[in-house]
């Protein structure tokens, strides 16, 4: 069953600037999808109408039935911003404890618990800035899913960090994902993060903002040596060329 | 270690300067209603303070009290800004107009309108700090990260949560600009306030010695007001290393 439905989405800015057109496909529970396109075409301004931090589009937003702004009301959305937002006078486990302590939720094992599951209890007492910007963005994550959300809205989290790092933190968000079973929902602009992460990628034009395509992705595994098979080539090339004609 | 350092330092460069002073007073044979040797003033503060402690005590209660309006009105118009932008464009050119009253020019229109009892006094002390106080404060809600901002909208934070949990830690910094800042005016506008129109109060015991041609209590008077303005900016710097640690990093939690 569909948890996430996006039917025929257009989004204006005011100055009669056309963000997303007719934008439609869903997102089945517990899929890991991306949605990859190029700079400006309205990948993070979908995020945030899926998240209810934008209102004011034309067409139909559910998730799990429910409008963006419900959904977001009863905080069943987890969000991870572009660049880490963690509180910098708080530690790492008083991080991950704020959306308890915003909900009433007097239950802050469950910080400890989701902390324990990533294996990165060791980190708990650090301060933020003692963290590297990868680490930061899966404390960020970590904090997305401490009220247990429908689905996990993440905004390129990962595109300032260096190659290396960046497979790091994949394959710790891929363990999250199997852990947590969460639907997630991923916006990135690198090809390779989007083959080496998800079930399902949408591809994005922009001016305005359109699905292009949605494939499928079936990786045997996902591991670093994955990345330089044929297989997992075969499906970068195959979204570049669907890049490329649209700037023809 | 290092901070024994800085305080040996502090007291070498003052003795320095009274030395300095002394000897002044002493080789030119400086006439005492001109320039009172440090030795004199002492002896004068040592025999009126009975005099200056109380009336010290005034003006301290004076300034601090108007610190202390000036500063929780400039933090609530921050909050104002930070969820109405475009007001800052109002509040600031009123800010402004205060700012450039002359405090002198004020002060007998609040002698009468609020009498000329301690709330002429705590009103100019309050006008003096206001602008500064509220310019450094604005300014941290300028720099307030509009991400989080949102992370709390995610969150379906309410105003209270968004303001003690976000805007409040993030704004400490400059909050304690502002309070630094206003510190040491708010002595000088109290002072100000009672040399125009009081009978009590540093400023009084001032401008009253003054036309006494009492110098040396006059100084006595004012290196008191010099140690009030003093010790009030090391209490908040104090309070400050408390609160927060490292550069920017705030525990507050």
């Amino acid at each position: 069953m569909a948890i996430i439905e996006v039917k025929s989405v257009t989004k204006e800015y005011q100055k009669g600037f056309l963000a997303l057109k007719d934008l439609t496909f869903s997102i089945e529970e517990g899929n890991f999808v991306c949605i990859v396109g190029p700079f400006g075409c309205g990948k993070s301004t979908l995020l945030e109408l899926i998240a209810g931090i934008q209102s004011d589009y034309k067409g139909t937003i559910k998730i799990r039935e429910k409008n963006p702004e419900e959904a977001r009301l009863e905080r069943r959305i987890g969000y991870t911003f572009q660049r880490p937002t963690l509180l910098p006078w708080r530690n790492v486990i008083q991080n991950i404890m704020l959306p308890l302590e915003i909900a009433r939720v007097k239950d802050n094992q469950r910080a400890y618990n989701l902390l324990g599951m990533v294996g990165l209890s060791h980190l708990a007492k650090k301060a933020p800035y003692e963290l590297s910007e990868g680490m930061q963005q899966l404390i960020s994550i970590v904090r997305s899913l401490v009220l247990n959300p429908d689905i996990l809205l993440l905004d390129e989290p990962f595109s300032s960090i260096d190659e290396i790092n960046r497979t790091k933190m994949h394959l710790h968000l891929l363990k999250i994902h199997q852990q947590t079973n969460k639907t997630t929902l991923l916006v990135t602009h690198s090809l390779s993060e989007a083959v080496f992460l998800s079930e399902k990628i949408i591809i994005m034009t922009s001016n305005p903002g359109r699905t292009k395509r949605i494939i499928e992705v079936n990786l045997p595994t996902r591991n670093e040596e994955i990345l330089f098979s044929e297989e997992f080539l075969n499906y970068l090339k195959i979204i570049r060329e669907e890049l490329k004609n649209e700037e023809k | 270690m290092k901070k024994n350092k800085i305080f040996l330092q502090i007291i070498i460069i003052l003795a320095v300067l009274f030395l300095l002073w002394h000897l002044i007073v002493r080789i030119f044979n400086v006439l005492e209603y001109i320039l009172p040797g440090p030795l004199v003033v002492l002896n004068s503060w040592i025999e009126n303070r009975g005099v200056i402690l109380p009336n010290a005590a005034i003006t301290l209660w004076e300034a601090s009290f108007g610190f202390l309006i000036a500063n929780l009105v400039s933090v609530i118009i921050a909050l104002f800004v930070c969820f109405r932008r475009e007001l800052e464009n109002t509040i600031i050119p009123i800010a402004i107009a205060v700012k450039t009253m002359p405090i002198i020019a004020i002060v007998p229109l609040l002698i009468i309108w609020l009498g000329p009892g301690l709330s002429s006094k705590i009103a100019a002390a309050a006008l003096i700090c206001f602008f500064p106080a509220l310019v450094n404060i604005l300014e941290g809600v300028k720099v307030l990260d509009r991400k989080m901002m949102w992370l709390f909208r995610v969150y379906a934070a309410s105003k209270f949560q968004l303001i003690t949990k976000m805007i409040f830690p993030s704004i400490l910094p400059y909050l304690f600009a502002a309070l630094k800042t206003s510190s040491s005016l708010a002595v000088v506008g109290a002072l100000i306030s009672e040399f125009i129109g009081s009978n009590k109060g540093l400023g009084f015991i001032i401008i009253s010695n003054f036309y006494n041609m009492n110098i040396p209590l006059v100084f006595a008077a004012i290196i008191t007001s010099n140690i009030i303005g003093i010790s009030f900016y090391y209490l908040i710097h104090f309070l400050e290393k408390k609160i927060t640690f490292g550069q920017e990093r705030i525990i507050m939690e």
